[in-house]
């Protein structure tokens, strides 16, 4: 409250996140804030710490320039929707993550390819669809913190021993990194491989719906598989927007997203894991 | 019958007016008043944007409004707006502001000329409301965050593609259906040359 002032922080090297300099602003500040800009141009995790002085913006969903942020929450969305398929199933159903491409808004929808090898022929309901988005909602009413973590190769390889898809694509992904380390996100539970950036917390998640599910024909470097890609809608909760203009939006989702897909018809020309894909749209 | 209708007799503010004053209660009774509200309107047209409280604000406000439309109405050579521009601007400098800049910058307005926000509140204390008042058109940053119209955000992005895959189908259709008239247009000018010969034959 008042005039706006320009302040400076004095905070912990290594340790202080933007999060923590937004609980020193406000609760505004804290619940609303999706994502900093470090000196302008690097797009920064909120919890993720600062190593070095530098001036610090926060955005949110509603700032004047939300590209990133968009971004940002469509990537989370993505990877939010692995953590509710992995819930979601019963135990006698094997779930897989294979894995989700870079965002893309303007296709209608976010996803994530799961493989499900005890559902060959599955053709969800609509109840099956709303039992599922209840169960992504439970997950963002949870309010989870979205933690950034950086790891070893040898480490990452262990936590993902049970993944085939996630454990061959490790090597690769510490490869091109620049420091030999692998980037994952996690949220309670849930961990997962990802270039980042990603929204402060699953609380900002608002209005979602899993739109479809398609099975993906074909087969993945010769392997037979049952891939489905899974299909999401949703707004960050700061968003209001009509019913019916979000119903066109649910409709138009339930198409196939046709964004890289991870089957063989199409895999020929660009087999490349979906992180540097990620990279690569960043950049652009 | 011949009485005058008061409310033609003076533009009407695009503001909402209560049906009573404030006293603003003071020790020097409805004099002390004319003087805050005085203070206020100086303060407004000085700095184009206050934060006050919730009565004194809006009490203070009526008496701009009416100001600056009677200095749009009548101009600078009106005895009777000369004396109140004179009479409510304690700095006589604002004077030549309220002709010369506020009455052409508001001429062709058609909302009010002043804008009354509500400040945010410290909870659970015993303040009085607060309120921001501000003159339409101040070099300042916009105090609401209202943004329905830019395309960057999330919902417009997701609502222009939308319209963009629906128009791409509806062309898609329509670019369907054109070979087929040309087609049938063709067929039927087919017939008629095939008709025509038989006439002639007929003759």
């Amino acid at each position: 409250m008042g005039i706006p002032k320009d302040c400076t922080f004095v905070m912990n090297r290594g340790i202080s996140t933007p999060y923590d300099c937004a609980r020193h602003l406000s609760e505004w500040h804290m619940d609303s804030s999706a994502l900093a800009v470090i000196d302008g141009t690097n797009y920064w995790d909120m919890h993720r710490p600062l190593h070095d002085n530098c001036t610090l913006e926060l955005q949110t969903f509603t700032s004047e320039q939300p590209q990133q942020v968009n971004k940002a929450y469509w990537r989370t969305c993505s990877f939010l929707l692995g953590a509710c398929a992995l819930t979601a199933f019963k135990d006698s159903v094997p779930v897989i993550l294979h894995s989700f491409p870079g965002p893309e808004i303007h296709s209608g929808s976010f996803v994530y390819d799961i493989d499900l090898p005890s559902l060959p022929d599955w053709q969800p309901s609509k109840q099956e669809l709303m039992t599922l988005a209840a169960e992504y909602v439970k997950i963002c009413r949870r309010n989870l913190l979205i933690e950034r973590l950086e790891v070893s190769e040898e480490l990452a390889k262990e936590m993902f021993i049970d993944n085939k898809y996630k454990h061959k694509q490790i090597p690769d992904i510490a490869r091109n990194n620049v420091n030999g380390k692998v980037v994952l996100y996690r949220a309670g539970q849930h961990v997962d491989i990802s270039k980042g950036p990603m929204v402060s917390s699953t609380g900002q998640v608002g209005r979602v719906n899993i739109a479809s599910i398609h099975k993906l024909e074909g087969s993945i470097n010769g392997e037979e598989s049952h891939l489905y890609r899974f299909q999401g809608v949703s707004l960050p909760r700061s968003i209001m927007l009509n019913h019916f203009a979000y119903n066109i939006l649910v409709d138009r989702a339930k198409k196939l997203n046709r964004a890289r897909l991870p089957t063989k018809q199409s895999a020929q020309e660009e087999s490349i894991p979906d992180q540097e894909t990620q990279t690569l749209a960043a950049q652009a | 019958m011949n009485q005058a209708d008061v409310s033609k007799l003076v533009t009407k503010l695009r503001i909402p007016i209560p049906n009573k004053h404030r006293k603003l209660k003071n020790q020097k009774g409805p004099e002390g008043r004319l003087d805050k509200l005085r203070k206020t309107v100086t303060g407004l047209f000085k700095y184009e944007r206050i934060e006050l409280n919730r009565n004194r604000g809006d009490e203070a406000r009526q008496y701009a409004e009416r100001l600056i439309s009677e200095a749009i109405q009548h101009g600078d050579c009106h005895k009777a707006t000369m004396d109140a521009a004179n009479f409510w601007l304690l700095e006589k400098e604002l004077i030549h502001k309220l002709f010369k800049v506020l009455a052409p910058r508001f001429a062709d307005y058609n909302t009010a000329y002043t804008r009354l926000i509500n400040a945010p509140r410290p909870g659970y204390s015993r303040v009085p409301d607060k309120v921001v008042l501000e003159l339409r058109g101040n070099p300042y940053p916009s105090l609401v965050n209202k943004q329905s119209n830019n395309r960057l955000l999330l919902h417009n992005v997701l609502l222009d593609a939308a319209k963009h895959d629906y128009r791409q189908s509806k062309y898609a259709e329509i670019a369907k259906n054109i070979p087929k008239t040309e087609e049938t247009n063709k067929e039927k000018l087919m017939h008629k040359e095939d008709s025509l010969p038989v006439k002639n034959l007929n003759e």
